[in-house]
């Protein structure tokens, strides 16, 4: 394992199928679909590769990877490295899991894609061009480096959820433009700010910059108190935009019920994920002071989201509202987690960006076989779904446990571990949250068995269970889920590394 | 063999997979995977058992989730409470799975019902084995899963859908009062291990608020599970599922949990007076409050389950009196009658085809099996001497007494005599009279099915003796490693129990054996408390109407908010850009004047802030 | 003998500008507009001229200046003038509110 170029390898491997698909005449159905399916599999590969040696003890800093990109200024009172903009790469655990998360579900979502009725050609070449982006957030070194990628995500989420989606497209595609554009818009501006006053948009770096008073003396211009604690909301709001938090939530509804259910797959398991990882990465990496200035509050967002979300699921009538509502809801778990701000918290925030991945990637999943038999997914047209579909009902069912925290599975161990984190530093406020977890089981039991349980609503149906190749993906889901539930040690071991180094910044 | 006990949940385990992989090609042959497994399950845990008499706690544990430097842990222990428990769940559950391979013959889901049980009978056993308490609460939650799907066996039918739904949720209100009391003591002692919580409840690291706080937060969990007051009314519904599976919930696995966790948490217990008298109190309200609602039901299933709700709030009782043996022990022998009398049921009901006992009678010729039987568990639950409920509601009482506890004494009384007439009640109209329903041909059970019914009659005579005031109190001794405090109790209370029993019975003679008392010269005196008790006392509406009704308007009033609010604040923001951007292209219209208007205004304005600011913008 | 101040000057180049900026801005014969602009011109040079005089730094550059802007004024009206002329040939109009075709 040469680490020079491999993380650029991981990031760029799905150019390789966007420049292949390009010689596919796009009439081709089967050949651009298995050729957008086989694309995904190097970054898989590879980055399933990395963890498995990460988990042997390769330590991940020899991945990193750094050239000179851009310099801006060339006084000769400034250091070399002042006002340069490299092209650097570096992961740590955290990072490695999210990428590993990432590159799975997409193949995942891309063996989903089978359903896509239309322009299979465009439609790779976006998805693929997508999953160079949400991997490059991941293993950008510096902060420009992640708004470039991070925009790169932009660009063919909007295409895929306008050209490809349901009846509403187009209307999603531009909330998800315009509210996206505007927490790109504040996340720039906090980056400017910080590049301007310090010179550099490197992590590391920043993070030496802003607290180590020695090297805070040398700052082109001072950063005050009150400066930085602006620049932490912005940046609160910036990545609340994307996670979402209420009330910035309306964008991402219509996109859960318009996308194609294969990109919600992607959109709820790992889009929105970068806004947790943005949170973590850069509101507690660089703001410490600022986070523990606001914990309580974003405990309080975290319980305000979690209720507000499991309420409107409640009386939802199509199921991907309920989904969607439940991300709202779970990603305020994501918000109880770093509002508690220990070890326990933080821990069960990233488990539960990680987990909610993995849940509402299987529950889209599903989505899609079902709406491909049924073609529809409101609730009350459903129901004793068990009797026609009865594997596709017992995963439904599998999935709503997991989606209301059953012990076992994957969501137990994120909910446990943040509400453990809550109640260590804010008993009262963690309390109230708990009733999250009786509402949650409310309208997951009610949406869920509204549709498999009862009378069978619908004879006409073509009583077609999901197929083999369609359960293999499903499977392969339910069998991670169950896994990081029975045994989280697996999760919890890659990142502690980066756990502690968090808890130090946070330390003082 | 204590090493090993850990593979006793392991065996229906690999029922649950194996049944759900395979089983639909196996037909009805998969119930024979799921009964070898229960058995070799209820082997090893007679072995394990004797091991445990002879040894000391055996206990083994494997790192299970880090959180930075504190160390979780996932094993197992052997205690004697956990070994006792073990032999009563396995062998219960081991029952059971042979019963249904008589009572759902011909079901077309077959294996998927063994595959459940199999999935619930795991999970009680592994709660059972659990060494903390995060331990068992993923097992508990489990148990809740198991439940949840037998309830929903029959998935098409809109009832059972229902029942389903209201047993998860309803324990799982309660689960989060355990959820978050185990927290709280997690974060007190530093460990969910029940030695440490132990040590910290006594040597005074735990306050004695804490103690107070968290032990009645985690007996909400407990209320739950075990279907007390106010929590108990998913229990009479989960009567939806298939009869084995409620002889399963109510005897070993699902209720027993809540007592086992009380039990299993004692130590907790004993250190704040005021949680074990919260205990005494739900159990002892429970008992009497469940036994009046029996009284008057005429679905047989459903008269079971409220003296269940009912048996239950015996053992919570005894629990909070203080007296941990007569506790376990009534689970014990409740167990046995109480899933003799499920099974005895479910086989009257597989005769008769109906559930509701004004449309059976005369049954004791026609099933001379099942009659007796019943009658062996109906004996024993009214706590007639000499058969095991005699002996372990004795326990109680004397507990309670002792305990000091006046008023829950008297309670418990009144319940035995309830409970007493309410069974032979249904005994009477089930087996005695003359035939009232049109089945024709009705016929004896199976064997397979009479055969576990014989085990559990036997059970339900002899198990009262492992613990008698007569013959010596083994069970006590050994669960308490012979620290048993053989209290002596007045005579008079053994008397009083016994005759509050016999009066039940005959008042029952009376009414429905010899009909010499008209059946309703009670309910018609008074006829507003026969309806309320009809009506379980309303709760069920009453839930409907504050708590089902707020979480909708809740609900409601948020997605207004949602859709209006919310998305307005957004609408607005972007109707504002929008009416500023069409009046700036409205003033694009060609017009060279215009422009020039424009220009010259905006200088002005330019010109005024610059002269009000001082030159700077 | 300065009997008049500047303030005097500036008054009448004000009041020439703002009669020219009302007429540019409100006529509808584009003629009037040019001559409008050819005021607001004028008004420039009286300013320019009593700058040069009573100013701060006295001198000839605002002379100079003032020349200079008659000669482009000049040059401007021819132009505008024979744009005009042009326009007129084609659309057989001189109302300034009819031409408007450059907004597209």
């Amino acid at each position: 394992m040469n680490g020079t170029y491999f993380l650029s390898l991981l990031i760029f491997s799905p150019l390789l199928g966007m420049i292949l698909l390009a010689f596919v005449p796009k009439t081709q159905e089967r050949t651009v679909k298995l050729l957008g399916f086989l694309s995904t599999l190097p970054p898989l590969l590879l980055s399933l590769f990395a963890f498995w040696q990460y988990l042997r003890g390769y330590r991940l800093e020899h991945l990193a990877e750094k050239h000179d990109w851009v310099r801006f200024t060339d006084f000769p009172f400034l250091t070399e490295s002042t006002y340069l903009v490299r092209y650097e790469l570096n992961i740590d655990g955290f990072s490695l899991v999210m990428i590993v998360l990432t590159s799975l579900l997409t193949t995942l979502a891309a063996a989903a894609s089978i359903h896509i009725k239309k322009e299979w050609k465009g439609y790779f070449q976006l998805f693929l061009l997508l999953e160079i982006g949400m991997l490059g957030v991941f293993a950008a070194g510096n902060m420009i480096l992640f708004f470039i990628f991070l925009e790169m995500t932009l660009v063919p989420m909007f295409f895929l959820v306008g050209k490809w989606g349901g009846f509403d497209r187009e209307r999603a595609a531009y909330s998800y433009l315009l509210y996206n554009g505007l927490g790109s818009a504040i996340l720039l501006i906090v980056i400017l700010v910080l590049f301007a006053r310090t010179g550099t948009s490197n992590l590391e770096l920043l993070n030496e910059m802003l607290h180590n008073p020695v090297a805070q003396a040398q700052l082109i211009a001072p950063l005050s108190e009150e400066l930085r604690l602006w620049l932490f909301v912005a940046l609160f709001i910036a990545f609340g935009i994307k996670l979402p938090i209420v009330p910035f939530h309306r964008w991402m509804l219509r996109v859960h019920v318009e996308a194609p259910p294969s990109i919600v797959m992607l959109h709820a398991g790992v889009l929105l994920k970068i806004g947790a990882y943005g949170l973590i990465r850069f509101g507690i990496g660089l703001f410490p002071d600022q986070f523990r200035h606001f914990a309580f509050w974003i405990a309080v967002l975290g319980v305000i989201n979690l209720l507000y979300g499991a309420f409107l699921a409640f009386v939802q009538e199509e199921f991907k509202m309920v989904l969607a509502y439940s991300s709202v809801s779970h990603m305020g778990i994501i918000l109880i987690g770093l509002g508690a701000l220990n070890e326990a918290g933080i821990q069960g925030a990233i488990f539960q960006a990680v987990s909610h991945g993995l849940i509402a990637a299987f529950l889209f999943l599903l989505v899609s076989i079902l709406y491909e038999r049924t073609s529809t997914t409101t609730i009350d047209r459903l129901g004793g779904l068990a009797k026609v579909m009865p594997l596709t009902a017992g995963c439904l069912l599998a999935g709503a446990m997991a989606s209301l925290g059953l012990p076992g599975m994957s969501g137990f161990i994120s909910e446990f571990t943040a509400f453990l984190g809550l109640f260590q530093t804010k008993p009262v406020v963690a309390a109230i949250g708990t009733l999250g977890i009786i509402m949650t089981a409310v309208y997951m039991l009610r949406a869920v068995l509204n549709m498999t349980f009862g009378p069978s609503m619908r004879n006409d149906v073509q009583a077609l269970d999901m197929s083999t190749i369609e359960a293999i993906p499903v499977f392969i889901l339910l069998v991670l889920i169950v896994s990081v539930g029975v045994y989280p040690y697996m999760l919890a071991k890659p990142l502690q590394a980066a756990i502690e180094m968090m808890m130090n910044g946070l330390g003082g | 063999m204590m090493e090993i006990a850990w593979i006793v949940p392991l065996f229906p385990l690999f029922s649950f997979f194996f049944l759900l992989a395979v089983g639909k090609k196996m037909k009805e042959t998969s119930a024979y995977v799921g009964i070898l497994m229960t058995l070799l399950s209820f082997l090893l845990s007679l072995a394990v058992l004797f091991d445990r008499l002879g040894g000391s706690t055996y206990k083994a544990e494997h790192v299970w989730l880090t959180i930075g430097s504190v160390k979780l842990t996932a094993g197992f222990a052997v205690t004697a409470l956990n070994a006792w428990m073990l032999v009563v769940v396995s062998l219960v559950s081991f029952l059971v799975h042979i019963y249904s391979k008589g009572y759902m013959h011909g079901d077309e889901r077959f294996s998927v019902f063994y595959a459940y049980l199999g999935l619930f009978t795991f999970a009680m056993l592994g709660l059972v084995l659990s060494p903390n308490l995060l331990q068992t609460y993923v097992f508990w939650e489990l148990v809740g899963l198991g439940s949840f799907l037998l309830i929903g066996f029959y998935f098409y039918k809109e009832e059972a859908k229902a029942a389903a739904k209201k047993a998860f949720i309803m324990t799982r209100i309660g689960d989060v009062g355990f959820f978050i009391g185990m927290i709280l003591l997690f974060w007190q002692v530093g460990s969910f291990a029940y030695d440490d919580i132990f040590r910290a409840a006594e040597d005074g690291t735990l306050s004695q608020t804490m103690v107070t706080l968290t032990a009645i937060l985690i007996f909400i969990g407990a209320v739950g599970k075990s279907g007390q007051f106010p929590l108990h009314t998913w229990l009479p519904d989960a009567m939806e599922g298939p009869t084995p599976v409620s002889a399963l919930i109510h005897a070993a696995t699902m209720v027993a949990a809540g007592v086992y966790l009380v039990a299993a948490l004692f130590p907790l217990y004993e250190a704040s007076e005021t949680a074990m008298l919260t205990v005494a109190v739900v159990g002892g309200f429970t008992a009497l409050f469940a036994a009046t609602i029996g009284l008057v039901q005429t679905d047989i299933k459903r008269v079971l389950a409220y003296s269940t709700v009912s048996q239950l709030g015996y053992m919570m009782l005894a629990l909070g009196s203080g007296s941990y043996v007569a506790g376990i022990f009534h689970l014990t022998t409740h167990a046995f009658f109480k899933a003799l009398l499920f099974l005895a049921a479910g086989s009257v009901i597989h005769a008769v085809h109906t559930q509701d006992i004004e449309k059976m009678g005369g049954l004791w010729r026609k099933m001379p099996l099942t009659g007796p039987l019943f009658l062996i568990g109906t004996l024993a639950i009214s706590g007639v001497p000499l058969f095991s409920g005699f002996f372990s509601k004795d326990e109680i009482l004397v507990a309670a007494w002792t305990h000091g506890h006046v008023a829950l004494f008297w309670i418990a009384v009144v319940t035995a005599f309830f409970t007493a007439f309410y069974m032979f009640r249904l005994f009477f109209l089930v087996f005695g009279g003359e035939k009232r329903h049109d089945e024709k041909d009705v016929h004896e059970a199976p064997a397979v099915m009479t055969l576990p019914m014989i085990v559990l009659a036997v059970l339900a005579v002899a198990a009262g003796y492992v613990h008698t005031p007569w013959f010596g109190t083994f069970l006590g001794d050994w669960l308490t490693d012979g620290a048993y405090a053989h209290e002596t109790a007045p005579g008079w209370i053994m008397a009083v129990a016994t005759a509050v029993s016999l009066l039940g019975i005959f008042l029952a003679w009376l009414m429905y054996g010899k009909r010499s008392l008209a059946r309703d010269w009670l309910s018609s005196r008074v006829p507003y408390t026969y309806s309320l008790l009809w009506n379980k006392y309303y709760i069920d509406e009453l839930y409907m109407r504050t708590v089902g009704y707020a979480a909708t308007a809740i609900s409601l009033l948020l997605s207004y908010i949602d859709r209006f609010v919310v998305e307005g604040i957004a609408r607005l923001i972007a109707a504002t850009v929008h009416t500023s951007a069409s009046l700036g292209s409205r003033m694009q219209n060609g017009q060279v004047q215009m422009y020039g208007a424009v220009t010259f205004v905006g200088l002005a304005l330019l010109v005024v802030i610059l002269a009000f600011t001082g030159g700077y913008l | 003998m300065s009997s008049v101040s500047l303030s005097v000057y500036l008054v009448l180049a004000l009041i020439l500008f703002c009669i020219g900026l009302y007429g540019a801005l409100t006529k509808r014969n584009t003629v009037i507009v040019l001559i409008c602009i050819e005021l607001m011109l004028n008004a420039v040079n009286i300013n320019l001229v009593a700058f040069a005089k009573y100013g701060a730094h006295p001198g000839i550059t605002g002379q100079i200046f003032a020349l200079f802007t008659i000669t482009v004024a000049a040059a401007e009206a021819a132009v505008g003038l024979a744009a005009l002329m042009a326009l007129y040939r084609n659309r057989k109009t001189v109302h300034i509110d009819e031409i408007d075709s450059l907004k597209h």
